[in-house]
C-alpha cells in the first residue's frame, strides 16, 4: 500500500508518541549521572561527566547489590520450577484424547480470567499459615503457579505440532513415556520453551506487589523492586541517586531484549494473545 | 468454582489408565496424563484456592490480622455501602476505565495500524513501542514520580517555553492526582496494545487492503471499515486485557505514587483492597471490596465479550 501525502499528520503523531517514551528515559538516564542541582536547572542537559556516584550511592544506601542477587534468585528457581511443572503438564495434554485431559485444559485456560491481584490477601494468609512469610522460598513457590496457566497453554501449542509418527517410531524402539518427554518432545519444543522462558522472566522480575507484601522490606531478602521505591523516602528524594538505582534495575531486562529483540517481541505478543 | 468441577474428574483420571495397556498398541500417544497433576495441583493450592478464600473472608467479621473472628454475613456488604470512601473509588474506579481504556484501544488500534503498513522507521518504532511492556512498575511509578515532581522534567520543561504558570505540584493535587494516574496507564499502554495489533494486522491478507484502495477507499476508511471488521474479536480480546489491567493493576501505580490521596481523590477500588488489607487492617471491609471488584472484572468481561462479538 502507498503511504501518501495525507499521512503526514499520523508520522508527526507517531513520532511524537516515540518521542514521549524516549524523553522520560533520557532523562532518566541523564538524571543518573547528575546531581539534584543539575537536574532541577537544566533537565535536558546532557550530564557534565560520567561519574558513577550516584550508583554507588543507589548501591550503598537501599543494598540494592544483596537485592539484585536476590531477584535473580528468586527469578532463576521461579522459572525452573514453572519448566519442571508446565513441560510435563503440556505433554501429558498434547497427547491426551481423554476427556479428563480436556477438562484439566480448560481449567488451565480459565486460569487467565483469574486476576492474581484479587487474591493477595488470601496468599498472605497461605504464606503466613505455611510458615514461609517473609521468605523468598515462598515467592519461589507462588510465582509458577501464576505463570502455568499461560505456559501450559503455549506449550501444548507447541507440542501438538509433533507428529505422531515419531514418538510411534520411538515406542518402538522401547522408549519410555520418559525418553519420549526428554528426546522428542523437549529438543522438538525448544521455541516454544524459549518463549514460556523469556515472558516468565520478564513477569518474574518485574513482579511488585506480592514480593512486597510476602518478602516484606527485610533487606536480606527483598527484591529490587521492592527496594527501588526505597530509594524514594531512604535518602530524601536524591533524583540523582533515585534514577541510577531505576537503571540498574533495567539493565538486565533491556540487555536480553536488545539481544533477543525479535524473539522477545514475538514472546510477549503470544503472552497477551491469551484469551 | 473450577475446583468444584474438577475434583470429581480429577478421581475419575484414573479411569481411562488400565484399559491403555490393550488401547497402547493402537495408539501410542496414550498413557501420561498423570503428569499434568503436579501442576495442576499447584495452581489450584495457589491460585484457586485463595480466590476461593476470597468469598470466605468476605462474610467474616475480622478487624485486625491478631483480632477474633466471627461470622458477619452480609454485614460487611452493608458496612462497604455505607462507607463514603468506597463509592468515591467506585467512581475514580470509573472514570478511570471511562477515560483511559477508549483512548488507549483506539489510539493503540491507529498507532497498531500504522505501524503495520511498514512506514518508513516502523523498526524503530517497533523496538521502541515494546519499552514500557519491558520496564517494571515501580520503575514507571519512579519515571513518573521524578517527571511530576515539582522540580521534575514536566514543570522544568513548561518553564522553559514560558508557562511557568501552568506548573503545579501534580501528584500531590486533588484536581490532577486521578489524571497522572490515567496518565500514566494510557502512557504505558497504548504503545505495548499498538504491537499486538500490528502482529494481529501482520497476518490479515494484504489483497484485502489492496481491494479496498483500488475501490477507491483511502486509508482511513480501510481501516475502520475493512481491517477492523476483520479483527474485531481480537479488539474484544486486548480491550478485556486492557480492562483486567486497568481494573486490577492501578493499586500499584496508586500505592508507588499517591497512595490514594489527596484526602480520597486517587483511591481506586483495587487500592482500597490493599489499603484496607494492609494498612487499616480491616480484613473483611478488604476482601468484600475484593469480591465487589471481582464480580466487576466478571461482568466486564462479559459486556467487552457482547459488545465484540464477530457479527458477520
Amino acid at each position: 500500500m502507498k503511504l501518501g501525502k495525507r499521512w503526514l499528520p499520523a508520522h508527526v503523531l507517531v513520532w511524537t508518541y516515540a518521542v514521549l517514551l524516549v524523553v522520560p528515559l533520557y532523562y532518566f538516564l541523564a538524571s543518573a549521572f547528575k546531581s539534584n542541582d543539575e537536574i532541577f536547572d537544566r533537565p535536558f542537559a546532557p550530564p557534565a561527566s560520567l561519574g558513577l556516584g550516584n550508583f554507588r550511592t543507589a548501591f550503598d544506601s537501599a543494598d540494592l547489590g544483596l537485592a539484585v542477587v536476590n531477584s535473580g534468585l528468586v527469578t532463576v528457581f521461579s522459572l525452573a520450577l514453572t519448566l519442571l511443572l508446565a513441560i510435563p503438564a503440556a505433554f501429558a495434554l498434547a497427547r491426551s484424547t481423554g476427556r479428563v485431559a480436556g477438562v484439566i485444559e480448560k481449567v488451565f485456560s480459565l486460569g487467565f480470567l483469574i486476576p492474581t491481584f484479587a487474591a493477595l490477601f488470601p496468599t498472605f494468609l497461605l504464606a503466613a499459615a505455611t510458615g514461609l512469610f517473609h521468605t523468598r522460598t515462598f515467592m519461589v513457590l507462588f510465582l509458577p503457579a501464576t505463570a502455568l496457566p499461560l505456559s501450559v497453554v503455549i506449550l501444548v501449542q507447541f507440542m501438538r505440532t509433533v507428529p505422531a509418527e515419531m514418538e510411534e517410531a520411538a515406542r518402538l524402539d522401547g522408549a519410555s513415556t520418559f525418553a519420549v518427554l526428554r528426546h522428542i518432545y523437549a529438543p522438538m519444543c525448544l521455541p516454544g520453551i524459549a518463549t514460556v522462558l523469556l515472558l516468565n522472566f520478564l513477569t518474574f522480575w518485574n513482579e511488585y506487589l506480592y514480593s512486597l507484601v510476602i518478602i516484606g522490606p527485610d533487606p536480606a531478602q527483598r527484591t529490587v523492586q521492592v527496594a527501588l521505591p526505597t530509594l524514594k523516602s531512604i535518602t530524601g528524594t536524591d533524583y540523582g541517586v533515585l534514577t541510577a538505582g531505576t537503571v540498574l534495575t533495567l539493565v538486565p531486562v533491556w540487555v536480553v531484549y536488545t539481544v533477543l529483540q525479535k524473539r522477545m517481541q514475538r514472546a510477549l505478543v503470544s503472552g497477551a494473545v491469551k484469551m | 468454582m473450577t475446583t468444584l468441577t474438577t475434583t470429581p474428574d480429577g478421581t475419575a483420571a484414573r479411569r481411562p489408565v488400565p484399559p491403555t495397556a490393550p488401547a497402547a498398541r493402537r495408539s501410542p500417544r496414550q498413557g501420561g496424563t498423570v503428569l499434568a497433576v503436579p501442576a495442576l495441583v499447584w495452581y489450584l493450592v495457589f491460585m484457586v484456592g485463595p480466590m476461593i478464600a476470597i468469598f470466605v473472608i468476605a462474610a467474616l467479621r475480622w478487624p485486625g490480622m491478631l483480632q477474633p473472628v466471627s461470622f458477619a454475613g452480609f454485614g460487611n456488604v452493608r458496612t462497604v455501602l455505607d462507607d463514603p470512601v468506597f463509592w468515591d473509588a467506585v467512581a475514580n474506579t470509573a472514570v478511570q476505565l471511562a477515560v483511559a481504556l477508549p483512548v488507549m484501544v483506539v489510539c493503540a488500534y491507529m498507532l497498531g495500524y500504522y505501524v503495520a503498513q511498514r512506514p518508513p522507521g516502523h523498526r524503530v518504532i517497533r523496538y521502541l513501542l515494546f519499552i514500557p511492556g519491558l520496564i517494571s512498575t515501580p520503575a514507571k511509578a519512579m519515571v513518573f514520580y521524578a517527571a511530576l515532581s515539582p522540580d521534575g522534567l514536566v514543570n522544568g520543561a513548561l518553564q522553559g517555553v514560558g508557562l511557568g504558570s501552568l506548573t503545579d505540584a501534580w501528584l500531590a493535587s486533588p484536581s490532577t492526582a486521578l489524571a497522572c494516574l490515567i496518565a500514566l496507564d494510557v502512557w504505558s499502554g497504548i504503545g505495548f496494545t499498538a504491537v499486538l495489533f500490528a502482529a494481529r494486522l501482520g497476518s490479515v491478507p494484504g489483497e484485502l487492503g489492496e481491494a479496498a484502495q483500488l475501490d477507491g477507499a483511502g486509508h482511513w476508511r480501510t481501516m475502520w471499515t475493512v481491517h477492523f471488521p476483520v479483527i474485531r474479536d481480537y479488539v474484544g480480546v486486548v480491550t478485556m486485557l486492557q480492562f483486567l489491567w486497568t481494573l486490577f493493576g492501578s493499586a500499584q501505580h496508586v500505592l508507588l505514587l499517591t497512595q490514594g490521596g489527596p484526602g480520597t481523590s486517587s483511591t481506586t477500588l483495587s487500592f482500597l483492597v490493599y489499603q484496607k488489607a494492609f494498612i487499616a487492617a480491616d480484613l473483611g471491609y478488604s476482601q468484600t471490596v475484593g469480591v465487589f471488584l471481582f464480580l466487576t472484572g466478571l461482568v466486564g468481561l462479559l459486556a467487552i465479550r457482547r459488545v465484540f462479538r464477530q457479527t458477520y
